[in-house]
């Protein structure tokens, strides 16, 4: 893997999301706006600028099928965007939250519900909160808005990251009091119920299914792997843990590396994790033949890795897409022992998000941002 | 030069420390809404707050690093070894703090039990570098210990040239000829201790740190 691409955006970036067909970008440059930049022969320019929050907009997510974009804010708001004759127009989002909302994601593109046959989807979207709530959002068309049911109970602290489960049904989330928590997101009149699943307990809108006590310190960045089988995410004590199997009886490992915490983890491919954080360099975990998770490398240097040989055509195909915050750098006085962090980003990367083909199952790009770079 | 190595070490110490705690992010207040505070100063959900470090060098010199999930609290006590040392460590540090928002990072009053604060919040690690906030709280305590080593026998020079005084906390501290030799030295811009104070600070806006040096006045008792 190697950085393809830099662009430096802003000097700080919040949160970013790609357009369906990759070649505009949505993020926000740490402030209340939402900057929509398109790419024109190698040059980035400014199309749009949403401006409707009062606070920092603290999630942003881009829907692939209806080309819709999702952002939260931490003044308690939430708009979906839809672009109509050239311009991007909000439509409100009934949240019914008392705090500041944290992240969002989208439901799950399609579901193979019938093994063959894919339902379109992408028509509810969750978001967590600080309100230590999270909030299901679904499209009434009555009355035009976006309506949400919440999930009250079990957080015991803000919501730092949800993610949802290929099913459509199935939410994890994780809070900054440590657990990752499993929940089914059921809703009658949204949701097809699935014949062959058939549990039920999966049925109920809010029910825990599972509860992870695995990190003894604040919990970031859940994500499922692409077949839904299995689980991972980062514990602020610089550990990572993946969850295979999740169900009734989970099997857990946690890897810790060293250096500094985490902030997102992305799922490469079934057997590839990615993870990203204060490092500022990217890290690649990965699961051998035996199910085993640890860390191979960073992306930034170039040291040989020894297990190489069968992950090296994973590498070759894969590109993330990575966000992370930047500062200008000042004058430095010549001071010793301040060490230089790896090579592409100056200050902690915030997210990663994925650049895959519509459709296809492996992830193949992925960039990081601050400077956003688009890795292969 | 006997105490360069304990002082390294305990300075590597806290460096590592920093780098370690220093792993902020913007988090909203979970107890008012719309509201953005450092949790390591409110202290209302004990779940963002980490374990605190206490690094001692011995009873009397130590550094206290508190960390939550935006916020970082750094109180450091120095050595003083007698009164006269008491009374210049509190005079400089005091003059510092009422000048706080020159440097940014500093806190206007000290945590009870030590003698100057910093706060650094994910706003400052957004603005300037996570390295060179660490470089600056090290250069601030590596100045600190030669300054006061500089200033004692400055002080003692002076004594023995002026016949002897005998400091005493009896003597009232404005009768003291070593206090308009110490307003001389702290007040006059220029001098080079306090410019690596002034402007060595990691902004993006370097006037910022001149502006606070022009601003200086000497308003003490």
């Amino acid at each position: 893997m190697a950085v393809v691409d830099v662009h430096r955006f802003a000097e700080s970036i919040t949160c970013h999301a790609w357009s369906p067909d990759h070649s505009m970008v949505a993020f926000c440059p740490n402030n209340n706006e939402v900057h929509i930049y398109k790419s024109v022969q190698d040059q980035w320019e400014r199309l749009h600028v949403l401006e409707k929050h009062d606070q920092i907009v603290s999630g942003i997510d881009w829907s692939s099928k209806s080309n819709k974009i999702v952002t939260v804010s931490h003044d308690r708001n939430s708009y979906v965007w839809s672009l109509e004759g050239g311009e991007w127009v909000p439509t409100l989002v009934i949240l019914r939250l008392n705090r500041a909302a944290l992240c969002v994601q989208w439901g799950p593109k399609a579901s193979y519900l019938f093994s063959h046959i894919q339902f379109p989807l992408e028509n509810k979207f969750a978001v967590g909160s600080g309100a230590k709530t999270v909030c299901i959002c679904y499209y009434e068309q009555e009355n035009n808005w976006w309506v949400s049911k919440l999930i009250r109970k079990r957080h015991e602290s803000s919501v730092t990251s949800v993610a949802w489960h290929p099913n459509n049904i199935l939410l994890a989330t994780t809070s900054t009091d440590g657990k990752c928590r499993v929940f089914s997101t059921f809703i009658k009149g949204v949701d097809v119920k699935d014949p062959k699943a058939g549990s039920p307990a999966e049925s109920k809108f809010g029910e825990q299914i599972l509860q992870l006590d695995l990190s003894y310190s604040w919990a970031f960045g859940v994500k499922w792997s692409p077949s839904g089988n299995t689980l991972a995410y980062v514990g602020h004590s610089s550990m990572i843990y993946f969850v295979d199997d999740v169900g009734p009886s989970p099997l857990a490992q946690s890897v810790a590396f060293r250096d500094l915490p985490l902030r997102d983890v992305l799922f490469i491919s079934e057997k590839m994790v990615i993870g990203v954080g204060y490092d500022s360099n990217p890290m690649v975990f990965a699961a051998d033949d035996t199910g085993i998770w640890s860390f191979v490398r960073y992306i930034g240097e170039k040291k040989a890795v020894s297990s190489g040989s069968s992950y090296s055509s994973q590498f070759s195909e894969a590109f993330t897409k990575f966000y992370g915050q930047s500062k200008a750098t000042t004058a430095n006085d010549g001071s010793e022992s301040s060490k230089s962090r790896g090579g592409v980003h100056d200050n902690c990367i915030n997210s990663v998000v994925p650049l895959s083909k519509a459709g296809s199952p492996k992830v193949m790009r992925f960039s990081t941002s601050g400077q956003s770079l688009i890795q292969n | 030069m006997f105490q360069a190595n304990p002082l390294r070490l305990y300075l590597a110490c806290i460096r590592n420390t920093l780098e370690a705690a220093m792993c902020l992010q913007n988090f909203p207040c979970q107890e008012v809404e719309r509201h953005n505070k450092p949790e390591v100063e409110l202290k209302t959900s004990p779940e963002l707050l980490l374990n605190p470090v206490l690094i001692c060098r011995n009873e009397a010199e130590k550094c206290l690093i508190e960390t939550s999930i935006n916020s970082l609290r750094i109180s450091l006590k120095v050595k003083q070894a007698d009164e006269l040392e008491n009374i210049l460590t509190k005079k400089f540090l005091r003059f510092l703090s009422m000048r706080a928002e020159a440097f940014q990072v500093l806190r206007r009053k000290p945590v009870q039990g030590y003698d100057i604060s910093f706060l650094i919040t994910n706003y400052h690690c957004e603005e300037m570098q996570k390295q060179k906030l660490i470089d600056f709280i090290i250069q601030f305590m590596e100045a600190r210990y030669r300054e006061r080593n500089k200033r004692v026998e400055d002080i003692s020079e002076h004594q023995r040239k002026t016949g002897g005084y005998r400091v005493s906390e009896t003597v009232h501290v404005k009768q003291l000829s070593c206090y308009n030799k110490f307003r001389d030295l702290f007040c006059k811009s220029g001098k080079s201790p306090l410019e690596l104070l002034f402007t060595s600070i990691p902004t993006a806006k370097p006037e910022s740190g001149e502006a606070g040096l022009k601003g200086a006045r000497h308003d003490e008792e």
